[in-house]
C-alpha cells in the first residue's frame, strides 16, 4: 500500500513551501515519525515527518524547489522496487548529454584567453562550473595555469553552461573554444575533451550564435585585467572626490586605467588632473605637410591674356581648378575645388580631371576637397599654417614667378601624394596649354 | 582667572541657584552631611537646611518619584543619582513620567527637574559602577541631556539646566571631579544646543563628549607634531545637539572621528556619525569613524579596563589611517 507524501499546508497565508533539504534519500526505509524533509515557511524552517512506514520512492522535488501546498513530492511505498525517480516538479526532463560528435549547442563561445606575451596555450586546471549550471558574468568559470600563476577566468556572460569543450588538465591554445554558455537553460548539454575532436577548429566556424568573446586588441596588460579578473562595475571613491571630479569635468575611470589603487580620495584628483591634461581633448595643431614650388608665371600669364580677349573664355578659376584636378590623383572621380579669389569663393567641379573646371552654382550642396587660394593680385607674400581643415593650395606672385604653397594635414594626404600633386600642378601651370587641350 | 575643580563648580552652581530661587531643592543619597561620596555638595545643607537638602534611603525609584511629583506641583528638584549606572532603577520615573508628562498633560504640567548623575570608567569601580549611559536617555523624547567636559561647562550647563522648565539629565565624569579649569566669577550660563570649538584645525574633525574632549585634545597635540591639523569640537549638550557647528567643521576638513565613552554600538557616536553622513555626505573624503567604549561590561581588572575606553593614542592611530585614505573597518 503506497502513500503519497505531499507538501503540507504550512500556514494560513501560504500556498507553497521552499523545500530546504531531504533527510531521506530515494530508496531509504522510513518509519512513522522519521523526519523526511525540511520546509522553509515565512516564519521558520519546519521538519515534516513521515506519516507512514515503508520506503521513500518517486522523489519528485529537490532541495531548493518551491512546491505548491498539496503537491505530491514522494511516495512511501511498501517495497523498494517502486523507487523510480520521476521528473522533478520544478523542471522538465533534466538535460541530456549529446554525443561528442554532435553539433555543438547554441550559445556564446568562451575561448582560452590570451594570458601573456609569450604564451600561446594555457593549461586548463579545472572547471568551477558543470554543464547545466547557471553562471553569471563575473563568476569564475575555470582556472588556467600560466607561466606565472593560476588565473581565474570569469564567464563574461550570464547564462547556463551548455558545453564544456576541454577537460581539466588539457592544454588549450589561446583563442580556441573551451565552453559554450547559452542564454537559456539548455536542453542538450555537451562535455568533451580536446582529445575527442581530432582536428579542433582554430576559429569558431561552429554553430555559435554570436562571435566568440575574444580579448580586445591592444596592450596585453589591459587584456589581462578585463579577462582574468571579476568585472568591477564600481569605482570606489569618497563622496567628496566624486563631487569634485564631476564639478571639474574629470573622469575617475582614467585613474583606474592609469593603475591608481582604489579607493580614490581628494588627493588623487591632482593626479587625475595631470592625466587629463596630458591627453588633450582636441588636437590643436595637427601635423601639417607643407610644400612649396616656384615656376615662371609667364606661360600662364600669356594664356590668360589670350583667353581674356575672348568674351566666352574660361575664367582663371576654371583653368586653375582644371589644372589642379588634372594633377590630383583622384582615381577618376570628380574633384570639387573651392577657388578663392578676391574674397569670393567659387566651387568648381572637375569630372575626370580633364579640361577646365565647371563652375558650380553657389547653392551646390557639395563639399570641396581642395581649396585654392588665388593670391596673385594680393599683397600677401607668404603664408604658413593658413588652411582651415581642407588641403589648401595657395598661389602667390613674386615678380614674374608664381609661388605655390600646398598645405594639408598629415592624415589627409600621404607624403607621396602631396609631392606628386604639387609637382604635377606646377608642371601644368608652366605648360597650361598642353594640359588643357 | 581663577581655577576651580569640577566639584567646586557644581557646588557653586547649585548654591547660587538655590539662593536665587527658593523652590529649588536637592534630593539624593548622602547629599546632606556627607556631601555625596564625591564631596560635591559639602556645605549646602549647612546653608539651606534639611528641608532643601534632603537625604534619602537607598531607594532610587522612590526618591525619583518624589522629585517628579514635586516638580509637577511647583518645586524645582535637583536629583543626585550617585552612580549613572543606577539610572536603570529610575527609568520609569524618568522616561515614562518625567519625560512625557508635559506632553501628555497637554502642556498643563511641567517637570522642571534636573537629574545630576555621573559616567566614566577607569576608576576601578567595575561593570555596575562605570557605565556611561547618556545614549539611553538621549533616545527618549522629552529629556534634555547635557555633558560637561570641564569645570566651566559643569557650572554653566548645570545652571542652565536648573532654570530649564523641562527635565534635564546632566552627566558629570566621575574621574574629573578634582580636575581644575578656569571658571569666571559671577553669573555663568551656557546655552543648550551650542557646541564649542575647543581647538581649530583643517585636516580632520574630532568630536568628543565629556572627558573624551580631553582625549581628543591630547590626540590633536600628537597629530599636530605629525603635521596633521585636527579640529576638536565639544557638543556640550547631546539633546539638543548642535549639528551646525559639527557640519561646518566637517565640511572644512572632510574627515571626522566621533569619540564618546558610551559603548561603541547603538550609541552617541552612531547618532552623530549618521547625522554627519546624512547632512555632509558630499563633503566627506572618508568614512566617519566612531570610537566608543568596547561592547563589553567594563572590566574590574585595571589592565583590561584601561583598554576598553578610547585613548589619545587610539584616536591618533585612527586619524593617521583616515588621512592616508585607508579602508578602515572599525565595526
Amino acid at each position: 500500500m503506497s502513500h503519497d507524501v505531499i507538501m503540507p499546508a504550512l500556514g494560513m497565508a501560504q500556498d507553497s513551501g521552499l523545500l530546504v533539504s531531504w533527510f531521506k534519500q530515494s530508496g531509504d526505509a522510513v518509519a512513522i515519525g522519521d523526519a523526511l524533509f525540511e520546509v522553509e515557511t515565512d516564519k521558520a524552517t519546519m521538519e515534516v515527518e513521515a506519516q507512514h512506514a515503508g520506503f521513500l520512492t518517486q522523489v519528485a522535488a529537490k532541495s531548493g524547489d518551491e512546491v505548491p501546498v498539496g503537491q505530491v513530492i514522494a511516495v512511501i511505498a511498501a517495497s523498494q522496487d517502486a523507487a523510480v525517480p520521476i521528473a522533478s516538479v520544478a523542471e522538465e526532463q533534466p538535460p541530456q548529454f549529446a554525443a561528442k560528435e554532435d553539433a555543438l549547442p547554441e550559445g556564446q563561445s568562451i575561448i582560452m584567453p590570451a594570458l601573456g606575451m609569450t604564451q600561446d596555450t594555457g593549461l586548463l586546471v579545472n572547471w568551477l562550473k558543470q554543464p547545466g549550471d547557471a553562471v553569471s558574468a563575473d563568476e569564475v568559470l575555470f582556472e588556467v595555469e600560466t607561466d606565472k600563476s593560476t588565473m581565474e577566468v570569469t564567464a563574461g556572460v550570464d547564462g547556463f553552461v551548455a558545453a564544456l569543450l576541454a577537460a581539466a588538465g588539457e592544454d588549450v591554445p589561446v583563442g580556441h573554444d573551451v565552453a559554450i554558455i547559452s542564454s537559456a537553460k539548455p536542453e542538450t548539454l555537451m562535455q568533451r575533451t580536446r582529445g575527442d575532436v581530432p582536428t579542433p577548429a582554430a576559429a569558431p566556424s561552429l554553430p555559435a550564435t554570436q562571435s566568440p568573446v575574444a580579448p580586445p586588441p591592444g596592450d596585453l596588460k589591459r587584456t589581462e585585467k578585463r579577462q582574468l579578473q571579476p568585472k568591477s562595475s564600481r569605482i570606489l571613491a569618497s563622496p567628496k572626490t566624486r563631487r569634485l571630479a564631476y564639478e571639474r569635468g574629470l573622469d575617475l575611470q582614467k585613474l583606474v586605467e592609469a593603475g591608481h589603487v582604489q579607493p580614490y580620495h581628494v588627493s588623487d584628483l591632482a593626479a587625475l588632473q595631470n592625466i587629463s591634461a596630458d591627453t588633450p581633448v582636441s588636437i590643436a595643431a595637427p601635423a601639417l605637410r607643407r610644400l612649396t614650388a616656384k615656376i615662371s608665371a609667364v606661360p600662364f600669364g600669356e594664356i590668360m591674356s589670350f583667353v581674356s580677349e575672348k568674351s566666352s573664355g574660361p575664367t582663371a578659376g576654371a583653368v586653375i581648378s582644371g589644372l589642379a584636378a588634372g594633377a590630383w590623383a583622384s582615381g577618376g572621380s570628380d574633384l570639387i575645388v573651392a577657388y578663392r579669389h578676391f574674397s569670393t569663393t567659387q566651387l568648381f567641379s572637375n569630372p575626370h580631371g580633364i579640361g577646365l573646371g565647371k563652375a558650380l552654382p553657389d547653392q551646390a550642396n557639395v563639399e570641396a576637397q581642395l581649396l585654392i587660394n588665388d593670391l596673385r593680385q594680393s599683397a600677401i607674400s607668404s603664408i604658413e599654417n593658413c588652411s582651415d581643415g581642407l588641403p589648401t593650395l595657395t598661389i602667390l606672385s613674386q615678380g614674374d614667378q608664381f609661388s605655390f604653397t600646398f598645405e594639408c594635414g598629415a592624415g589627409q594626404i600621404s607624403a607621396d601624394a602631396a609631392l606628386s600633386f604639387l609637382t604635377e600642378f606646377a608642371g601644368r601651370m608652366e605648360q597650361p596649354l598642353r594640359h588643357l587641350l | 582667572m581663577r581655577e576651580i575643580t569640577l566639584s567646586t563648580a557644581v557646588n557653586e552652581a547649585i548654591a547660587e541657584e538655590m539662593r536665587r530661587d527658593e523652590t529649588i531643592f536637592l534630593i539624593g543619597e548622602d547629599v546632606a552631611e556627607a556631601g555625596t561620596p564625591f564631596k560635591i555638595t559639602s556645605g549646602l545643607v549647612e546653608e539651606f537646611g534639611t528641608d532643601r537638602v534632603i537625604d534619602t534611603p537607598i531607594a532610587e525609584p522612590g526618591f525619583m518619584g518624589i522629585a517628579v511629583g514635586a516638580a509637577m506641583t511647583g518645586s524645582r528638584p535637583i536629583v543626585d543619582l550617585m552612580f549613572g549606572d543606577f539610572i536603570f532603577l529610575i527609568m520609569d520615573q524618568l522616561c515614562n513620567q518625567a519625560a512625557k508628562t508635559h506632553y501628555m498633560s497637554g502642556g498643563k504640567l511641567n517637570v522642571p527637574l534636573v537629574l545630576r548623575t555621573n559616567m566614566g570608567a577607569t576608576r576601578r569601580s567595575a561593570a555596575q559602577h562605570s557605565q556611561s549611559l547618556h545614549a539611553i536617555v538621549a533616545h527618549i523624547p522629552g529629556l534634555k541631556v547635557a555633558m560637561p567636559s570641564s569645570a566651566l561647562e559643569a557650572k554653566g550647563l548645570l545652571k542652565t539646566a536648573i532654570r530649564d522648565n523641562n527635565p534635564v539629565v546632566i552627566f558629570e565624569d566621575k574621574l574629573m571631579y578634582q580636575d581644575k579649569a578656569e571658571v569666571p566669577e559671577g553669573e555663568l550660563l551656557i546655552p543648550f544646543g551650542v557646541a564649542n570649538v575647543k581647538r581649530e584645525g583643517s585636516d580632520i574633525t574630532l568630536v568628543g563628549t565629556s572627558s573624551m574632549v580631553q582625549v581628543a585634545e591630547k590626540a590633536a597635540e600628537i597629530l599636530a607634531a605629525e603635521g596633521i591639523s585636527a579640529e576638536v569640537i565639544d557638543p556640550r549638550t547631546i539633546v539638543p545637539l548642535d549639528m551646525d557647528t559639527i557640519n561646518t567643521s566637517v565640511r572644512k576638513t572632510s574627515r571626522c572621528i566621533v569619540i564618546d565613552e558610551g559603548h561603541q554600538s547603538f550609541g552617541i557616536t552612531s547618532e552623530i556619525a549618521s547625522r554627519i553622513m546624512e547632512q555632509s555626505f558630499y563633503h566627506l573624503d572618508g568614512p566617519v569613524i566612531r570610537m566608543g567604549a568596547m561592547d563589553v561590561p567594563i572590566p574590574f581588572s585595571p589592565a583590561l579596563e584601561d583598554i576598553t575606553v578610547p585613548t589619545p593614542e587610539g584616536v591618533v592611530a585612527v586619524a593617521r589611517r583616515l588621512m592616508a585614505g585607508e579602508m578602515i573597518n572599525v565595526s
